[in-house]
């Protein structure tokens, strides 16, 4: 008979998009995260853009997840649930892991969760590396003094989701109770720094790459105007009017000759810094608007809070508002991936939010305060 | 609101009723327009309120003539031929404006448009009046093209309707494109909306702002709306990095009724919104990260297609091959967007693949 303080052990896949991803989680312990990067697999063919993928979730997943399984050295029998993100993302590559798990769930005759992937790039900070196997030295973050013990949150808090896709501010009230109070109205930040760094020629996505070159750059270099100046208060944030901007300063540059590498990092340096300035000005303001005695934490997700930069921008703003930003322990939990998707269908676990194995269905527009 | 049949109105009603500032909906050769004292303030307002139009777009005026028109305009040599040749008729010209008109009226810019209807009844009801009245379609924005009252009142709320105070019914009207708009203020002629009137071979506008790239996809769809439900549409959009694809599929949406807030398709590929009208959707692709042509079947294009969806496809000029395969099945709009001389300026051409 399993002990009942044990916490369950949850088999979570991913493949809103691009990469195909399997986890276990125990409760809030991390056992193991496979992310089947599809743009590492282009990189080697000399950066081609990462493909559609439903084939290339199909080809992938069954040895995903058998190496999450593998790698928590657990076996299938004992697993208590499997979850799996039903949106937002691509409508045929959710279905690719919808089926997946939907067939675990059947066979192993456990239950199923349905997971908003906006969701899981919030609760992923509440992840905990697993200590037995702690080899890396990685410490665990200062999430937990926001839970309670019944996991309930002390205090509401805000949550950002920064990513490829998405780009949104969030009052939190209690777990999986969100209120939007900022979001994008064209381009991901994610998106637009990915954008910028392809017109420089860094390929794609090369916002990780740009931010290599914006390292070496002098920032205020070029000019670039800020979206939105005098309409902070409208909880919008916009990148469609830097990318043309840049698009143009970047012509008007190679009109006259290549660029020079000193060129390309104050370019990069430059977007970046501009990108972030829009970001954290709106962020800042929202903020403030909607702060009460209460709220003290920032929860922060999504692939752009790997950037070094963009972390120590969220520190410094947290600092001046008094709020305590909190990040996941590793930056592999900042991209897509599902260990994430673990954790918040470990809340959902607890308060025995399970789904239908025949109903689960896609939802790719689904937001992140819509019920499921 | 007192609805009167074209052969039983008298002008004097009507001349009372805008003359108080009220809004009088009345019959033109190309649709239903809503008219009101050009130069009362709150007849503007009032008709601000019915439209429920973005802030900061001008209306144009109708004139009984050139002389009633030369009050309000500066007529110049490229803008007299057009009075000329080709008025009373199914053109608007823009001129600089002489600051006549009610706050509202011209542009931010100080243009303004002047159309002279080919219509005998309106015609006669402003030379009566003298004064210019609006002209602009009985529509409130972004909502049906008006042939018919019913068009009208159909589209409207209970409090929209109770802003009109008369309309003067003539019945259905052949369903024939708004006015061409031309602006001819600077040395060459520049089309701003091109109805039946052409002015150059190619179909090409001039977009000044977001706004108007927004509004010129609501006219495209307004163009082919009819074939909606029968066939498929694909928008084949090409144009450089924030040329504006994204921003003319918001107007897309908003014509075809879709209020989600439409986002960057870039990162998901496709994002689709369902239709209020039945079971089809509007389909937002996005090609750029697309290494293959082929995965656009990935995407379920061909079952968006015979489900008759409208599609939008960023980038398109990636797909040129898969596209031609569907010009039975769908309406193909190519539609390319350029960036113009000034910084918020876009050309866009576009062209209904045969």
């Amino acid at each position: 008979m399993r002990k009942t303080i044990k916490s369950p052990s949850i088999l979570s896949i991913d493949t809103s998009c691009d990469e195909t991803s399997a986890a276990i989680t125990q409760g809030l312990t991390v056992l193991s995260n496979v992310v089947w990067s599809q743009s590492k697999i282009h990189a080697k063919f000399g950066g081609v853009v990462p493909s559609v993928a439903r084939r290339q979730h199909e080809r992938k997943i069954s040895w995903v997840v058998e190496r999450a399984v593998n790698t928590a050295k657990i076996q299938y029998k004992n697993l208590d649930a499997v979850s799996v993100t039903v949106g937002p993302g691509l409508a045929i590559a959710l279905g690719v892991g919808i089926n997946f798990a939907k067939n675990l769930a059947i066979r192993y005759q456990i239950p199923i969760i349905a997971v908003n992937h906006l969701d899981a790039h919030l609760m992923g900070v509440f992840a905990q590396a697993n200590k037995n196997n702690n080899q890396s030295g990685l410490t665990s973050n200062n999430a937990a003094n926001l839970l309670m013990p019944d996991n309930r949150l002390k205090h509401p808090a805000f949550g950002i989701v920064v990513s490829g896709g998405n780009t949104l501010l969030v009052q939190i009230e209690a777990i999986g109770k969100y209120e939007v109070v900022a979001q994008t109205i064209d381009d991901a930040l994610g998106e637009s720094l990915d954008k910028s760094a392809r017109l420089l020629g860094f390929g794609y996505p090369g916002g990780a790459v740009l931010e290599k070159f914006a390292k070496k750059g002098n920032p205020n270099k070029y000019h670039l105007p800020l979206p939105l100046l005098g309409r902070e208060d409208e909880g919008i944030y916009s990148y469609s009017g830097i990318k043309t901007a840049f698009n143009r300063l970047v012509t008007s540059l190679t009109e006259r000759k290549i660029l020079t590498r000193q060129q390309i990092n104050d370019l990069a340096s430059t977007y970046q810094k501009v990108a972030f300035d829009h970001f954290f000005r709106i962020s800042k303001k929202t903020i403030i608007k909607n702060l009460s005695n209460e709220t003290s934490y920032l929860l922060a997700g999504g692939g752009v809070a790997a950037n070094v930069d963009f972390r120590k921008r969220v520190r410094t703003m947290c600092k001046k508002l008094k709020v305590v930003p909190v990040f996941s322990y590793n930056k592999k939990l900042y991209g897509d991936n599902a260990a994430m998707v673990g954790i918040s269908a470990y809340f959902k676990f607890l308060k025995k939010e399970f789904s239908n194995p025949e109903n689960i269905d896609r939802l790719p527009n689904l937001k992140i305060d819509q019920a499921m | 609101m007192e609805i009167v049949s074209v052969s039983t109105v008298k002008i004097d009603d009507v001349i009372r009723i805008l003359d108080k500032g009220g809004l009088v909906i009345y019959p033109t050769e190309t649709m239903y327009g809503i008219g009101a004292d050009a130069t009362n303030s709150a007849a503007i307002k009032k008709l601000n309120r019915y439209k429920k139009r973005p802030a900061g777009k001008p209306y144009s005026i109708a004139t009984s003539g050139k002389t009633m028109a030369e009050g309000y305009v500066f007529i110049n040599k490229v803008a007299a031929n057009i009075y000329k040749s080709l008025l009373p008729g199914p053109v608007t010209v823009v001129s600089h404006g002489k600051h006549n008109v009610a706050p509202g009226v011209e542009s931010e810019a100080g243009t303004l448009g002047i159309r002279i209807p080919d219509h005998k009844l309106v015609i006669d009801i402003i030379k009566k009046f003298g004064r210019p009245i609006t002209s602009t379609s009985a529509n409130a924005s972004y909502k049906k093209r008006p042939y018919k009252i019913s068009d009208v009142l159909d589209n409207i709320s209970e409090s929209q309707k109770k802003l009109i105070d008369l309309i003067i019914d003539s019945g259905e009207l052949p369903h024939k494109d708004p006015s061409t708009v031309v602006d001819t203020t600077c040395d060459d002629l520049t089309v701003l909306r091109q109805g039946e009137i052409l002015f150059n071979n190619k179909n090409e506008i001039l977009s000044r702002n977001e706004e108007e790239t927004k509004n010129f996809a609501k006219e495209l769809w307004q163009k082919y709306e009819i074939h909606f439900g029968r066939r498929a549409f694909v928008f084949a959009l090409t144009g450089e990095m924030g040329s504006g694809k994204t921003v003319f599929t918001k107007g897309l949406a908003k014509a075809v009724g879709v209020t989600d807030l439409i986002t960057s398709p870039t990162f998901n590929l496709q994002i689709s919104y369902k239709l209020q009208t039945g079971h089809q959707s509007l389909v937002h692709i996005d090609t750029w990260r697309m290494s293959s042509p082929s995965e656009i079947y990935d995407l379920d294009f061909g079952e968006n297609i015979s489900e008759c969806s409208i599609i939008v496809i960023e980038w398109a000029d990636k797909i040129v091959d898969e596209i031609k395969k569907y010009t039975e099945e769908a309406v193909v709009i190519w539609v390319q967007l350029t960036f113009g001389k000034r910084e918020n300026e876009r050309l866009i051409r576009w062209m209904v693949a045969k």
